[in-house]
């Protein structure tokens, strides 16, 4: 507690020594490989404005989770009086976090959101994969119609949409039970990760598939041995986006389920930690900020067939 | 008994007929080329052997099996395609075990089996030391052997090319036609090759079926489509330079280049045709001298002769030769439908 409490009253300090440190290291290493010549010094100072400028960026990224990060420490007296989010003026406290995990249903909210977020990406990814691949090779009139009828129906904005969900969602039974999400979001999700997949499966040339015709497979299996490995990175992106989908879906959320142990993170969250105009920061900011760090190491880690996906589906949707 | 026996086959995509009633017999071990100008549906007729394109009407059979209906992988045929279409994921191995791993179930391979087939194969087309390797790593000369590799390595009954060669720069391109072609014959496989390229067509085929607008207009040996054309199409598609082709009064006729020579060159003059010829320009192409000029009488044609250069005639000054054409090398043809007509028929068609 008092090592937590000292790193992060000094924080920004520190923040800056790490930073020196590794352009030191840097500095010192090539040194060290190149030898200190004028060539070697020139080079560093000629560098310096652009990794500077790369910091400045960095900053502009990072900031918000950074403050969010400080602000979850923070005690209500330090935080409320004349707001001053880089510097801590009274010790920091573990108690929103405290009462985030204890006070709130913090953990069934995430419980919830995983539970659902997969079971939609395995019906998403069951759905839209077979009719992106029917998108991408029925290149005739029908399939282009058929696209772009897929596509309208991703265009109609849930706001429009969820009272009538709702009444079929009640029709079946499924009133304050996370399935009726898991019913309903693929609505939105099969139309999305269908586009997102036909570019993909575009940019697989038919011969390949018709090598495996003729090498003995039926369209089935060259499909499975073929087109599914070579479009993996489309795959992959495909789960990210439909998993983020889900997990920022808030008025399906919020209408289906009035149960707050069966809610999902995007809805319980704030419905738990914002009370009429009064808004509980430092948990809602914790909140956001533990979910926020997985999603982005994923998108981090995909980050490669992501752009990919994008770009792809940009010059071939 | 042929292998493949094709008849009545039609294709029309709309209103375009891209193969409009094809009868071929292809016979067991022989190297038959498809030539033709792109877009004369030679790569359709293909596809259909092959089972990726259904035809509108007609029927294939296989070894003597009605094949019209039934998928690719029931025909016993393998295909090498233009772009070779290997399979990017997997290493050269793979690529050409796949085949044997889709059949495994059938032909009861095991393990042990595909590695020693594959391993024969790879030998036979010596890219044994490359099976490790991803196709991307690979030169254009060795990825058309892996791609043949993966669709012999089954032994199929019939091997279709499409355009294999066309990928290869041109110095390449002699060697696999040569390579291939010794390959064929060792392994006394049926193959079935398509291409635009006269050359590949005439050092490849034991016959060649040339084909334009969805219709064969001839089937025969090399030297037989070339000496003996049965119309004006394959006459003027076969030869570079092509046929001069120059119109009479009811009918056309064409000679080639090569057998329009100076007079003084020709050996049996009572029996050629003597015509004035006008040279207009000489090329000098090493071997031989290219002479653009016209022939008296039809100063409306661009007539091209192709003289040897080690022949001692002087063409340099631009002027009036006599040049000959033997009379069994001028082929008539008639001036409606472009068919051949004997010279002894000649005076009954007029």
């Amino acid at each position: 507690m008092a090592l937590l409490a000292w790193i992060l009253h000094n924080f920004w300090s520190l923040l800056v020594a790490c930073l020196l440190a590794l352009v030191g290291l840097r500095i010192v290493w090539r040194i060290h490989k190149y030898g200190a010549t004028r060539d070697e010094l020139a080079y560093i100072l000629r560098r310096s404005p652009f990794y500077l400028l790369v910091l400045t960026f960095c900053f502009f990224a990072a900031a918000p989770f950074l403050i969010m990060f400080m602000h979850t420490f923070k005690t209500d007296g330090d935080l409320y009086r004349r707001p001053q989010p880089f510097v801590f003026r009274q010790d920091p406290t573990l108690e929103h976090l405290d009462a985030l995990f204890n006070n709130t249903a913090y953990l069934e909210f995430i419980r919830n959101s995983v539970v659902v977020g997969i079971a939609v990406v395995i019906i998403t990814l069951v759905l839209s994969l077979p009719a992106a691949y029917a998108l991408a090779r029925l290149t005739g009139r029908w399939g282009e119609r058929a696209a772009i009828l897929m596509f309208l129906v991703y265009l109609v904005p849930p706001t429009l949409l969820f009272i009538p969900m709702f009444r079929i969602v009640v029709l079946l039974g499924l009133k304050d039970d996370p399935m009726s999400l898991i019913v309903v979001y693929p609505s939105f999700t099969v139309p999305f990760s269908m586009w997102l997949l036909s570019g993909f499966f575009k940019a697989v040339p038919p011969e390949l598939e018709e090598a495996a015709l003729v090498d003995g497979y039926n369209r089935v299996e060259a499909f499975l041995r073929v087109v599914l490995p070579l479009s993996l990175p489309g795959i992959i992106s495909t789960i990210v986006f439909t998993f983020t989908l889900t997990l920022h879906e808030f008025i399906y959320g919020l209408v289906f389920i009035a149960d707050t142990s069966q809610r999902t993170l995007s809805v319980g969250v704030p419905t738990e930690l914002i009370l009429g105009d009064v808004y509980f920061w430092q948990p809602l900011l914790a909140a956001a900020l533990i979910i926020a760090i997985p999603v982005g190491l994923a998108y981090n880690l995909f980050l490669d067939s992501l752009v990919q996906g994008f770009t792809m589906g940009a010059v071939k949707g | 008994m042929s292998i493949v026996q094709v008849t009545g086959l039609r294709k029309y995509f709309d209103a375009v007929r891209a193969v409009d009633g094809v009868d071929l017999a292809i016979e067991q071990g022989e190297f038959l080329v498809i030539l033709g100008p792109s877009g004369c549906g030679k790569t359709t007729l293909m596809r259909m052997i092959a089972g990726l394109e259904k035809p509108t009407a007609g029927k294939i059979h296989i070894g003597g099996e009605d094949v019209t209906d039934l998928p690719p992988r029931k025909r016993g045929v393998s295909m090498v395609f233009q772009s070779y279409a290997l399979y990017p994921h997997m290493n050269v191995f793979n690529n050409i075990a796949f085949p044997l791993r889709a059949q495994r179930r059938e032909l009861k391979f095991d393990k042990r089996a595909i590695r020693e087939k594959v391993e024969n194969t790879a030998r036979l087309l010596e890219i044994d030391m490359l099976l490790d390797r991803r196709p991307r790593q690979l030169s254009g000369g060795q990825r058309q052997r892996v791609a043949i590799a993966r669709a012999m390595v089954t032994k199929p009954a019939v091997l279709l090319l499409d355009e294999p060669l066309s990928n290869l720069d041109a110095k390449l391109r002699a060697n696999a036609r040569d390579e291939l072609k010794d390959f064929q014959r060792s392994s006394d496989i049926t193959a079935v090759f398509v291409t635009h390229d006269q050359i590949e067509a005439m050092g490849l085929g034991d016959r060649i079926v040339v084909m334009s607008e969805g219709k064969i207009q001839q089937i025969g040996s090399p030297q037989h489509i070339y000496d003996d054309p049965a119309n004006e199409f394959v006459a003027t598609f076969l030869g570079s330079p092509s046929m001069n082709i120059l119109s009479s009064d009811g009918f056309r006729f064409g000679f080639r280049p090569e057998h329009f020579l100076p007079k003084t060159l020709n050996d049996n003059p009572d029996n050629a045709r003597i015509l004035q010829y006008y040279v207009k320009r000489v090329e000098y192409l090493g071997s031989d001298r290219l002479v653009y000029g016209y022939v008296h009488g039809h100063e409306d044609k661009l007539t091209l002769a192709k003289v040897p250069s080690n022949v001692r005639v002087s063409l340099d000054i631009e002027g009036d030769y006599e040049f000959a054409v033997h009379n069994s090398d001028i082929k008539y043809f008639d001036a409606v439908n472009g068919r051949r007509i004997e010279q002894q028929n000649l005076a009954r068609a007029l």
